[in-house]
């Protein structure tokens, strides 16, 4: 038990969507020394350095059915490029926690297809150090009924002329619940800045839940800056221009929410790796939607 | 061919077509004009089967079999379709995908094969070529960005490649400069044919100066309230619905 009580709870402001403690109370804990929980659940740090100029791209399947947490901590030297794409479809408990440091004119991208789980939570959190550096910190959450998604990250710009675009989308059904929880900070000497963040949730049905915390955080005074939240059903204009084709409402109804997905997934990705994707997005719909 | 009696809707329990009659034989078009709010739209979308658009009386027959007992898409499968005053626009779902989705659904419903997609690709582009619309537009998502006219003409390839047995056409005009209407009548009078009927709702009578009516009902009050020869489009343009609203 005392190992559970050092978990935080929804107490704790950056998990009060998702608890931990609660969600983790009938499992055998083992607790490490560290600095986060993610990272003390994981059994060590996982460090990757991009040499300048190189580029890599890092594909994790998060498919156990146990307790999965992992911790990983990338570097990017100047004009490296690391793609980093996350696939989870694992059952219990998958949480993974990423540091990542941008230098200058590097580029770092990041998609997560989260299934959910019993609990899942996706943590990254990016120093934006060098500058020109750019990011794309891209998601899609899919909560079934009894899953739980979380998709929690901090982009801090420290250094002047940085970039990010954040696209978050997902659907949940009853009984799902999905967490977007989204800051960004630029620092006072983070001059130029061009952030965007953007997060667009569907409810399929009542009793679909999905909690929003977008935050900017602006120290500099010549920035640009913008976000944007939503959350709503599906439009039924486009659902009944689909079925006056021909197209019935379940099918309609699974195109639209792909549709409405695809756009989060970056350009660029391997086209193996984007056919996968779309496949999972589309037999979930099809097991779930249609 | 298309056969409306009494037709009674409402929307959120207001009447709004109070006793509606029409008949528009194969082969024929048929136009309905009248003002603002006389309820063409709404007849519109009550004959497709929108959620929200009631029918509280009347029956509506294409071919001898009723169709506002069955779902949209099966209204579709059987030969009706809409071309809407406004097609909706749909981010991320390309036009193509679109196209075959609803062409396999209604072939799927009538019990013929699927079309696999290089049968599908020759079809459309044969379609295509055929109302001069350019290919590139179909890769496009489904009308976003489209002008327009493109909107318009993009009903018009889907009418091609569905091939329906009759068409309502609503407000097909609304949005379309001169050059633009030209060109969508153009794209509408090649798919008229001895066996399909069509149902041109306008408040203009410009549009029907390119799509030649049969015949013109003039819709006021939820009614009827006259019906004659093309001849009629040319007296409302003149002399305005002032003394059909009065009668009705």
């Amino acid at each position: 038990m005392s190992a559970l009580a050092e978990l935080p709870n929804r107490r704790v402001e950056a998990w009060k969507y998702s608890d931990l403690r609660a969600a983790l109370s009938e499992e055998t804990l083992v607790l490490r020394e560290g600095r986060d929980i993610i990272e003390r659940l994981a059994p060590g740090v996982q460090r990757m350095a991009i040499p300048a100029g190189e580029s890599r791209l890092f594909v994790e399947r998060m498919d156990s059915p146990y307790q999965d947490a992992r911790s990983f901590e990338f570097t990017l030297a100047p004009r490296a490029q690391l793609t980093r794409v996350i696939v989870q479809d694992g059952t219990a408990f998958p949480l993974s926690m990423a540091r990542v440091h941008v230098g200058e004119c590097a580029r770092f991208t990041q998609f997560v297809l989260a299934e959910g789980a019993r609990l899942a939570r996706f943590e990254t959190h990016v120093d934006v150090e060098g500058e020109g550096a750019q990011v794309e910190l891209n998601g899609v959450y899919l909560a079934g009924a009894g899953r739980h998604a979380d998709l929690t990250s901090v982009i801090t710009h420290k250094t002047a002329g940085g970039q990010t675009r954040q696209l978050n989308k997902g659907v949940a059904r009853k009984g799902g619940r999905a967490v977007f929880q989204g800051k960004i900070v630029v620092e006072h000497g983070a001059q130029k800045t061009d952030a965007r963040q953007y997060h667009h949730g569907l409810l399929l049905e009542d009793g679909a839940e999905i909690f929003a915390k977008p935050e900017l955080m602006i120290h500099a005074d010549d920035v640009q800056c913008a976000h944007g939240n939503t959350a709503g059903g599906l439009d039924d204009g486009a659902l009944f221009y689909m079925r006056s084709r021909g197209v019935p409402e379940t099918e309609a109804r699974a195109l639209l929410v792909e549709a409405f997905l695809v756009e989060a997934i970056p350009e660029g990705l391997p086209a193996e790796l984007r056919e996968e994707l779309l496949a999972r997005i589309q037999n979930w719909l099809r097991r779930c939607v249609a | 061919m298309f056969d409306v009696v009494d037709l009674h809707v409402a929307v959120n329990g207001a009447e709004i077509i109070k006793g509606l009659s029409l008949s528009v034989p194969a082969g024929e078009a048929h136009a309905i004009m009248g003002p603002n709010g006389s309820g063409k739209s709404t007849l519109a979308y009550a004959l497709a089967g929108r959620e929200g658009y009631e029918v509280t009386g009347g029956t509506a027959k294409l071919n001898g079999a009723d169709i506002l007992a069955i779902e949209p898409e099966e209204r579709a499968a059987r030969g009706l379709f809409l071309s809407f005053q406004y097609p909706v626009e749909i981010p991320g779902l390309p036009a193509l995908t679109f196209l075959r989705a609803a062409l396999n659904a209604q072939r799927k419903a009538r019990g013929e094969a699927e079309i696999g997609s290089p049968d599908f690709l020759k079809l459309v582009r044969a379609k295509a070529a055929a109302l001069r619309i350019e290919p590139e537009m179909l890769k496009r998502p489904l009308n976003v960005g489209f002008s327009g006219g493109e909107k318009k003409r993009f009903e018009a390839l889907q009418m091609a490649v569905l091939e329906p047995r009759f068409a309502i056409l609503d407000e097909t005009d609304s949005g379309l400069d001169i050059d633009a209407l030209r060109i969508v009548a153009d794209n509408v009078n090649a798919l008229r044919s001895p066996e399909r009927g069509l149902l041109v709702i306008t408040h203009y009578q410009r549009l029907l100066d390119y799509i030649k009516p049969d015949r013109v009902h003039v819709l006021a009050g939820g009614r009827i309230v006259a019906s004659g020869g093309p001849e009629l489009a040319l007296e409302l343009e003149r002399d305005g619905y002032d003394k059909y609203l009065r009668a009705a």
